[in-house]
């Protein structure tokens, strides 16, 4: 058991040697060294994952002193199945993709070293080897985004890329300075344990430690899922090889979720942060949403829809729903790599044959055309809000009845109302030769994937934070006082219901509204073509920066 | 009034002006095995004369030597010359050595090794640059990495080594140093860290990126190559050897 633990990180490290010292002797055949260990890797994954679900106890591993500890629980043991699978089939992917670059032995050592440093992150034990393996995922992503050395733009994306990762280092370096200081132990288990018996624990300042440490661990998060004002880096880094945008989009820019799952432990003890760690995840997903779609790049607007995705990802946290969050960046991170990984594949055919059927989904989504009949509108309105509650509701109760005393609970419910009546009701302007069989089809797929997410998402909920007393105090940390919660609530819903309201107006006066674009609108406008201006701060304070140093540099020449 | 003996490790552990004396010394000393013996013998030099003569230190040691760190560093983001890159960045590091003197740490001549040795590295390839290209100047010739790409492995394996990057004994013991620190100092020695790794990827950029140019030049032989894996393999190996403890 203890060395199937070690194993899973220390294969990719073995496969990175061999390919290494193997690659003058084999060629380009040595990819399939790596891409054998991998699967040996992935195999080893899904032996302990199996182990996990078993009910085997959750175990630490010393590999000497007081750091080097690997841990096995559920959290360590489903990341790096997921971790081994995503890279195994980048692995794969890359065998022929990579075959005509450069450097080809070299892409396959840099993404064996890349899975070892995910492997050895969701596995740390203790706060010096997360440190290592969190600080490792930036150098290793900086040379694999960098991989055509000629290109110098892949380099100076990656840069950014690297200086964003830096910057959410700084945090989380303080957060384990912090964690030593107050408990004089690396040692994560320990550490949560002591939190455990004496949660008013003070630091410096009189701070209480889990607030300030839960702070720390958030921003390092936020850095490494592209949070706003932290994810510049994201939608540029596309000048690597496709690969790689794989492996990010899938799995590295998903450490944030994971990071915070680790210190679950911590964040039930805290009071403010998981509010924060909403409202940033909120607006992220927002801004990332937005943005997405005002793009006219493909690529860019793969970048914020993973941005967007991502404050999902954080908003999920911050409301309590950790194991929510572990699924949705899962989920993603499989979606997400198979559109990387096909994209090349299916732009090709889609130059010989776009291979789009010419039917109501077309007619409505590419030609914007408006169907002949339509049904009443408020009988549409109905049915748009009355089956997503439903449907929500009833499939929520038959997994947990007490699900309703969890604001979290609520807030997705809410948000899975919202997103539901969207959907149903875009079905009154589809044209369909039938509207109420494509109505049903709707329906019968919203009910599929409402199940299908409530009960994976409660399988995790078990899996992962088995003890139902934890998982409330998680609830019960990101709450807030119920008045507040309730008006809210309402305002949400006013806002809501007034935007159907214009909906349903702009639809009943259609041409007698002036809809020209007001100066507000154009301001607006202008302002998320220029994505904010973030980046034309970032690059403007980067110029500084170096003219700054420049100038000293003259002052000063060599001395 | 200052005491001389402080003055006189202060030359070696350097604090701004004083860490012009190294610097100086270092523009007029051209040859890279000086160079590499210079880097690993001045800071031990400072070490060694501190815990023989105990001198007194100034209440304003500690600020003194965080702002001597942060203004290498900072000046090293547009060095071009990597000779000058490497002491700026040795004088960074040195001067925060006086934190863990000032609070009794016993390890600070293991600290000067697991730095010292990369920076020792760097010296003789900056001295293998000047010998193939006449100058070692970032963004001058570029595209090493497709003229000369064991060279290049190698310069990035230190140079990675040198900005206290994990796996490498210095991330060690650049982490013991911020521990053993206080609070506010903690928060300027992590963005002093962060400082160098921005300035070392400009100068990896600066050096291996790019088309090949048209100069021959010959790459580092075989031998040598693996002579200096071998010199980074060990030091990684010691550090964790050493460090497990932390």
């Amino acid at each position: 058991m203890n060395s199937l633990i070690v194993l899973v990180p220390a294969l990719p490290i073995i496969s990175a040697i061999l390919t290494h010292l193997l690659a003058a002797g084999l060629g380009r055949r040595v990819a399939r060294v790596s891409v054998g260990l991998t699967l040996l890797t992935f195999l080893a994954a899904v032996s302990l994952l199996v182990l996990a679900l078993m009910g085997e106890p959750k175990q630490v591993v010393s590999l000497g002193g007081q750091w080097g500890v690997i841990l096995f629980d559920p959290l360590s043991s489903l990341m790096a199945v997921v971790i081994s699978g995503i890279s195994f089939i980048v692995h794969l992917y890359s065998v022929r993709y990579m075959a005509e670059e450069g450097g080809y032995a070299r892409f396959f050592v840099m993404l064996d070293f890349m899975t070892a440093s995910l492997l050895l992150m969701v596995a740390a034990g203790d706060l010096v080897t997360l440190l290592i393996a969190w600080h490792m995922v930036g150098v290793m992503l900086y040379f694999l985004l960098g991989h055509d050395t000629q290109s110098h733009s892949a380099y100076r994306y990656g840069l950014w890329t690297f200086i964003t990762y830096r910057i959410g280092d700084i945090p989380l370096v303080l957060a384990a300075v912090v964690l030593f200081h107050t408990y004089g132990t690396w040692s994560l288990p320990e550490i949560f344990e002591r939190l455990a018996a004496d949660p008013g624990a003070e630091t410096f300042f009189g701070f209480s430690v889990a607030e300030v440490v839960g702070s720390l661990v958030a921003l390092a998060a936020f850095a490494r899922s592209a949070q706003i004002l932290l994810h510049t880096w994201l939608p540029y880094t596309m000048e690597g090889p496709t690969p790689v945008s794989a492996l990010m989009h899938a799995g590295i820019v998903n450490s944030g979720g994971f990071l915070i799952n680790r210190f679950a432990p911590l964040y039930i003890h805290t009071g403010d942060v998981l509010h924060w760690v909403f409202i940033v995840g909120l607006v992220t997903a927002v801004i990332g949403s937005v943005l997405m779609l005002s793009q006219n790049d493909v690529k860019k607007s793969l970048g914020y829809s993973t941005m967007g995705q991502m404050g999902f990802m954080i908003m999920e946290c911050g409301v309590g729903a950790f194991s929510l969050a572990i699924f949705h960046l899962i989920a993603h991170g499989l979606f997400k790599g198979t559109m990387f990984l096909s994209a090349g594949g299916i732009i090709g055919e889609a130059r010989k044959d776009d291979g789009v059927p010419k039917d109501d989904l077309y007619t409505f989504v590419v030609e914007r055309e408006a169907p002949k009949v339509q049904q009443p509108l408020l009988v549409m309105v109905g049915i748009t809000l009355v089956i997503p509650v439903l449907v929500l509701v009833l499939t929520h109760w038959w997994v947990a009845p007490d699900l309703y005393q969890r604001q979290g609970a609520i807030i997705l419910l809410f948000f899975g109302w919202i997103t539901g009546a969207q959907l149903l009701f875009s079905t009154y302007h589809m044209k369909a030769a039938n509207p109420w069989r494509l109505l049903g089809l709707i329906l019968v797929s919203f009910v599929v994937v409402v199940v299908g997410y409530t009960l994976i998402s409660h399988a995790f909920d078990l899996f992962l934070y088995n003890d139902p007393e934890f998982a409330s105090q998680l609830y019960k940390a990101a709450g807030i006082d119920i008045v507040w919660f309730d008006a809210l609530v309402v305002l949400t819903t006013i806002i809501v219901v007034l935007g159907w309201v214009r909906a349903y107006r702009v639809e009943k006066l259609g041409s007698h509204i002036d809809q020209r674009p007001t100066h507000w609108w154009m301001n607006f406008y202008s302002l998320i073509s220029r994505e904010f201006y973030i980046i034309d701060f970032y690059s403007g304070l980067n110029r500084r920066l170096e003219a700054a140093s420049a100038r000293l540099n003259v002052w000063f020449r060599w001395g | 009034m200052l005491d001389l003996n402080f003055l006189l490790v202060a030359i070696f552990l350097p604090v701004f002006p004083l860490s012009i004396a190294f610097n100086a010394l270092l523009a007029k000393v051209k040859h890279p095995l000086l160079r590499m013996f210079l880097f690993l013998g001045w800071p031990l030099v400072g070490v060694f004369l501190y815990q023989t003569i105990e001198p007194q230190v100034p209440q304003w040691l500690v600020p003194m030597a965080i702002f001597t760190a942060v203004f290498y560093a900072f000046r090293l983001l547009a060095m071009r010359e990597v000779g000058v890159w490497t002491g700026f960045l040795a004088t960074s590091v040195w001067a925060c050595f006086w934190l863990p003197l000032l609070y009794g740490d016993r390890d600070v001549l293991l600290y000067g090794f697991w730095f010292g040795i990369p920076l020792a590295i760097l010296a003789l390839l900056v001295g293998g640059l000047e010998k193939r290209y006449g100058a070692a100047y970032t963004n001058l010739y570029g595209g090493l990495a497709q003229t000369v790409p064991r060279f290049s492995g190698v310069f990035v394996v230190t140079v990675l080594a040198v900005v206290a990057t994990p796996i490498f004994p210095a991330f060690l013991g650049m982490l013991n140093i911020v521990v053993a620190s206080k609070p506010l100092v903690v928060i300027a020695l992590v963005g002093l860290w962060a400082l160098w790794s921005w300035a070392g990827m400009r100068l990896i950029q600066g050096m291996i990126v790019g088309e090949p140019s048209d100069d021959r030049v010959d790459d580092m032989s075989m031998p040598l190559t693996w002579g200096f894996g071998a010199v980074m393999l060990i030091l990684i190996v010691a550090g964790f050897a050493m460090t497990g403890d932390l």
